[in-house]
């Protein structure tokens, strides 16, 4: 008896430690899936679990902002790529339901969706609503650097990234401020003092590590795994705009500083120049644009930008740079439709090449070609008389945009390195004698012409 | 032994029983059953522990997230309240009051909160409110009750002051000359024992809750007529009450969050922090059909003088067609109260850092906040320019909106502005009625952006310059030529009585009685008719059809215009070139219309109403209007009085009309 007796206990011993295990191994992947979906997800495919958590929490998120009217687009990269794969596909599509969940519910930690500011209004209520749906979220404010200018003005802090999380996984919201210049602006995510530095792991996010500067999409109505969201119309292009679109704000404070030293030239000719300037780099950036050749902004206006926000009044041209192989041919056919005559052409495609247009009331416009070696790029100068030719080095850069005269521009972001390789260490000191020849401080002579190509690279109209 | 078998299902725990079975069958043996049934229990067992183990740790995983998420929340909280907590634990507050013929100051716990020790300034009694749980200073007035009519504001300014609130006053120099029994017994009725019998030249400290307890009066008599009373020092605790006892109990929304936060730090503006029944400050005027200017940026220029924003901001918030969104206050100065104004209504308000001094720091702040404006509007064509001493009128967006399309169409206009410089109340008659002028009036107008950013911004008057903004705008190097449009009836009233270049004098004599609309959706007459080339007909037509008065009469008397209704009249000046405003000055001022400088006028014309005619007042024969005199009539001169200092003084005042 006392052996049955035995048994039964440890039979039932058993069972219970069989039901703990059972139970031991479903909460451990309920404890699974809500820390880390990658992981199970790997073992049981996109399709269900994880992969639905996704596209539910895109499609609660959706649900919140419609009903608060707030008209947001998608401009989650990952995504985007995926669709633009099927684009041709998913904007000729009907509404009926889609057989699986091929976007919404690739493993990844974020779906990031596009706000622009102007149009939404009542935010306290949509927090509101998001809590009762569940999402905790996150506000991440800032200055608003519309507010930065010559003159020193504080106004509210602007929201310029929002974080919506439920479950496993989060809606990250960048919200989109339109900008003098007509492009749109999104700002840096920097988290503050107080804020909850784990609430996502926030440098998975793929906005908010700089600012940014976008044109504004065309926006498209598409219905994506059942889900009805706006997309850019062109998700290639944004994607392609998107990996190069930092944002370079100038800087008003040293430029404010600079003024204090040298005071403003606020004669009628400097005014009057500057209006120039102005109205002849809009019509270069509006030529160039539409040929889809990229510049920036070079020498002496690129060492306006940098330390004066501003034209500087007895630079007497505007000048951009051009990497040679954005060297388009219809440049000077184009320059000549907008009204601007070629001056003179130095050097050739091949080495050296220099474009000078003739704008209005005396303004002109040089553009440099850049050329790019292994260490170094370079542009050229030749002299007219002498057929000699120089070399202008500077360290390798990118390019990053900025606001200039109410333009969206390029401007190389490495600026700093940039302008001191043009002027020196003493940039900051205005000087008006300048001697393109000598002044610079990465010219280098580079040989002359032979005398039978002159025809070719030395042409003055 | 059958029922030992496990479950199939978990495979490593099968293993093992099978093992264990097939041990215990093969060798049957007692101690080793024994072995293999501890070491199962003591597996059991682990097993178990392991278990409860991962429950607890994943619960209080859970749990921890949840706290963090909270915490956030917590932390936005805390922003706001965390200026006040230091303070609200105190229970005691020592206050200081210091009263003397030169010089007066209260310190709370320490920290001087006014300290006035200027000469021929600060004249009268000083009052300052505190809150009673914070001891934030909540609002500081002096009154000079040495002047006439300074006891009403006060006793209208105490009268306010919500009950429960910590009252502390002090006299410098004097502050009972005028000190009428009213303003006296609202002092005793506050608890002091003195304030009845103030006389000439006492000096008076007096700390009290508002319809609660006195925590301390001091009071030195004068000795005689020519003497002050001796310096007085008080020195007294005021216990602080909880947060909860000082505040309202309205229903937690959204807008009285706003109401809590504002009404905690300061007093002074009336009812909207009264508990019962506190006036609004959401209006939701009727929105205006096809208005025009809904997404038209307005900037408000501000300075510091919060009450004047509070009214102005109400007016226009209650405008027909207002769209807040658009609305920005840019406040000249990193002043808190003006901006707790703006945060009352919701509304965004910008600090700019003063630069240089007086009219020249008005016209660059007036810089500033255009060009700001345009930054965060810039797909704005316009911009609403409205001053912060200004009342709006019910119609005012209502009358932009019908207007608007002149600016974008016309390039021979300069603005369109809501103020009528000559339209007083006995001069002006028709709301639906337009004018061309070529001043510009200010006090409420809209700006195009490409005037401002391809003209005026490039050459602003800079810093050191100590130009007027709206004197240089009115230049011939920036206007060019170029009209304004005005209405009849102005759609703004300039109530401001002190400001920078203003004062209570200057205000009766040419702001007071100027005319403002109050009538709703005014449908405007013949807008087209404002056009350059249409308004030159328009004027013709008014012109060939008007009266022409008797010259004979003094245009000053009322009797040179008839008793009739609606007649168009006219009336021929001696004008002898473009810039003679010899006789037009004479008649604005026996008229009692702006004479200050010359404001109103088209190609030598001005057009008013008098006795509820339309006057029309053509300068001979500079205008090109002359024509339309009847050769028998000879055009009125009237002399400049001989007055040669008078002359100088002129333009020193006519600069004086932007505050």
């Amino acid at each position: 008896m006392q052996k049955v007796n035995k048994n039964v206990v440890l039979a039932l011993l058993t069972l219970t430690s069989l039901v703990f295990l059972l139970f031991q191994l479903y909460y451990y992947k309920f404890y699974l899936s809500q820390k880390n979906g990658a992981v199970f997800s790997k073992v049981r495919g996109s399709q269900s679990g994880q992969g639905s958590t996704r596209w539910h929490v895109v499609r609660k998120f959706l649900g919140l902002i419609s009903s608060h009217n707030i008209p947001v687009y998608l401009i989650d990269p990952l995504i985007l790529g995926l669709v633009d794969k099927d684009i041709e596909q998913i904007r000729s599509s009907s509404d009926g339901p889609s057989p699986e969940c091929k976007y919404f519910c690739v493993p990844r930690d974020f779906t990031t969706f596009a706000l622009q500011d102007k149009t939404w209004k009542h935010e306290v209520e949509l927090f509101r609503t998001a809590e009762k749906m569940g999402f905790q979220w996150l506000k991440v404010l800032n200055k608003d650097p519309r507010l930065d200018g010559m003159d020193d003005l504080s106004g509210t802090e602007i929201p310029l990234h929002y974080i919506f999380k439920l479950s496993s996984h989060a809606i990250h919201l960048v919200v989109f401020y339109e900008r003098s210049g007509n492009y749109l602006w999104h700002g840096p995510l920097r988290l503050k003092q107080h804020m909850d530095r784990k609430f996502v792991p926030f440098r998975k996010l793929h906005f908010g590590r700089y600012p940014g500067a976008y044109e504004k999409p065309e926006l498209l109505l598409v219905s994506i795994d059942d889900l009805k969201v706006q997309i850019p119309k062109n998700p290639s292009s944004f994607l392609e705009e998107m990996s190069h679109s930092r944002f370079l704000e100038c800087r008003y404070r040293e430029a404010r500083a600079f003024f204090q030293l040298y005071p403003d030239d606020a004669s009628v000719d400097a005014v009057e120049f500057r209006k120039r300037a102005k109205s002849l780099l809009h019509l270069a950036a509006l030529t160039l644009n539409n040929l889809g050749v990229k510049f920036w902004l070079s020498s002496g206006t690129c060492l306006g930008w940098y330390r004066q926000c501003n034209v500087i009044p007895y630079s007497k041209d505007v000048d951009l740079g051009i990497f040679i192989r954005d060297y388009k041919a219809d440049i000077i056919p184009a320059f000549q439709k907008a009204g601007l005559p070629l001056k003179h052409k130095f050097g050739k495609v091949e080495d050296s090449l220099e474009l000078s247009f003739q704008g209005k009331d005396d303004v002109k416009l040089d553009i440099f070609f850049f050329y790019e070696e292994d260490d170094h790029i370079w542009n050229g100068g030749t002299q007219a008389k002498s057929g000699k030719k120089f070399k202008y080095l500077f360290p390798k850069f990118t390019l990053c945009w900025t606001e200039f005269v109410e333009l969206k521009v390029h401007v190389p972001c490495e600026t700093l390195q940039y302008v001191e390789a043009n002027y020196g260490p003493d940039w900051k000191v205005p000087v008006k004698m300048w001697d393109w020849k000598s002044s610079p401080s990465n010219v280098q002579f580079n040989g002359v012409w032979p005398v039978d190509e002159w025809d070719d690279v030395i042409q003055i109209y | 032994m059958d029922e030992w078998k496990p479950s199939p299902v978990v495979k490593p725990h099968k293993k093992r029983s099978w093992y264990l079975a097939w041990k215990y069958k093969l060798m049957n043996q007692r101690a080793l059953r024994k072995l293999c049934q501890t070491g199962a229990v003591l597996f059991l067992l682990v097993t178990v522990i392991v278990n409860i183990k991962l429950i607890l740790d994943t619960r209080r995983a859970a749990y921890e997230e949840e706290e963090e998420s909270a915490q956030d929340y917590d932390d936005e909280m805390l922003n706001v309240e965390v200026a006040r907590h230091p303070v609200s634990n105190k229970k005691v507050l020592d206050v200081e009051v210091y009263s003397s013929r030169s010089k007066v100051y209260v310190a709370v716990d320490g920290t001087t909160v006014l300290e006035d020790e200027a000469r021929e300034q600060g004249r009268g009694i000083h009052v300052i409110v505190l809150n009673q749980a914070t001891g934030h200073v909540m609002a500081k007035r002096v009154f000079d009750t040495y002047s006439p009519h300074e006891d009403e504001a006060m006793v209208l300014f105490l009268n306010m002051v919500a009950r429960g609130r910590i009252l502390i006053f002090t006299i410098k120099d004097e502050g009972s000359f005028h000190l009428k029994d009213t303003a006296k017994n609202v002092l005793k009725s506050l608890g002091s024992q003195v304030a009845p019998f103030l006389s000439w030249r006492d000096m008076w400290t007096f700390v009290g809750k508002k319809g609660g307890e006195v925590y301390g009066e001091k009071h030195a008599k004068s000795p005689a007529l020519s003497t002050w009373g001796d310096p007085v020092l008080l020195k007294t605790e005021v216990h602080l009450t909880s947060v909860e006892d000082a505040e309202c109990h309205w229903p937690d929304t959204e807008l009285n969050r706003r109401r809590r936060r504002f009404c905690s730090k300061v007093e002074g503006y009336g009812s909207v922090c009264s508990c019962k029944d506190p006036t609004p400050i959401e209006f939701n005027p009727d929105p205006l059909k096809d208005n025009k200017v809904f997404d038209v940026p307005v900037a408000v220029i501000a300075g510091n003088r919060p009450n004047y924003l509070y009214r102005m901001l109400r007016s226009l918030l209650s405008a027909q067609g207002v769209n807040p969104q658009m609305i920005t206050v840019f406040i000249d100065g990193y002043y808190e109260e003006p901006m707790d104004v703006v945060e009352l209504f919701g509304l965004s308000g910008i600090q700019h850092t003063p630069i240089s001094i007086k009219n020249a720091r008005v016209s660059q702040h007036y810089k500033a906040s255009l060009t700001a404006t345009f930054n965060l509007f810039p797909d704005a064509k316009f911009a609403v320019v409205l001053e912060e001493d200004l009342d709006i009128s019910v119609d005012f967006f209502s009358f932009l909106s019908q207007s608007i399309h002149l600016l974008e169409e016309d390039e021979s206009l300069y603005c369109i502005s809501a103020w009528n410089d000559q339209g007083y109340e006995h001069t002006a008659e028709d709301p639906s009625l337009l004018y061309r002028v070529e001043t510009m009036p200010g006090l409420g107008w809209v700006l195009r952006k490409s005037l401002y950013k391809d003209e005026l911004e490039p050459k602003w008057p800079t810093p050191e310059k100590l130009w007027d903004w709206d004197m240089w705008m009115r230049m011939p190097e920036q206007r060019k030529g170029r009209e304004c449009i005005i209405p009849d009836i102005s759609r703004s009233y300039h109530f401001g009585i002190v400001g920078l270049n203003m004062n209570g004098y200057f205000h009766e004599a040419y702001f007071k009685k100027h005319k403002f609309n109050t009538v709703p959706n005014v449908q405007l007459k013949n807008v087209e008719s404002l056009r350059k080339d249409a308004y030159e007909t328009e004027i013709h037509r008014l012109l060939g059809e008007a009266e022409v008065l008797d010259h004979s009469k003094n245009p000053c008397e009322d009797s040179f215009v008839p008793d009739t209704e609606g007649k168009v009249y006219v009336m021929f000046i001696k004008m002898e070139q473009e810039a003679d405003f010899t006789t037009w000055t004479q008649l604005a001022k026996c008229l009692h219309i702006w004479d200050l400088d010359v404001r109103g006028n088209h190609k030598g014309l001005w057009r008013l109403f008098r006795k509820k005619n339309h006057f029309l007042v053509v300068g001979v024969p500079a205008s090109p209007y002359s024509s339309k005199k009847p050769s028998s009539v000879t055009p009125i001169y009237m002399e400049p009085p001989a007055k040669e200092e008078g002359a100088v003084a002129v333009p020193a005042v006519a600069a004086a009309e932007q505050t």
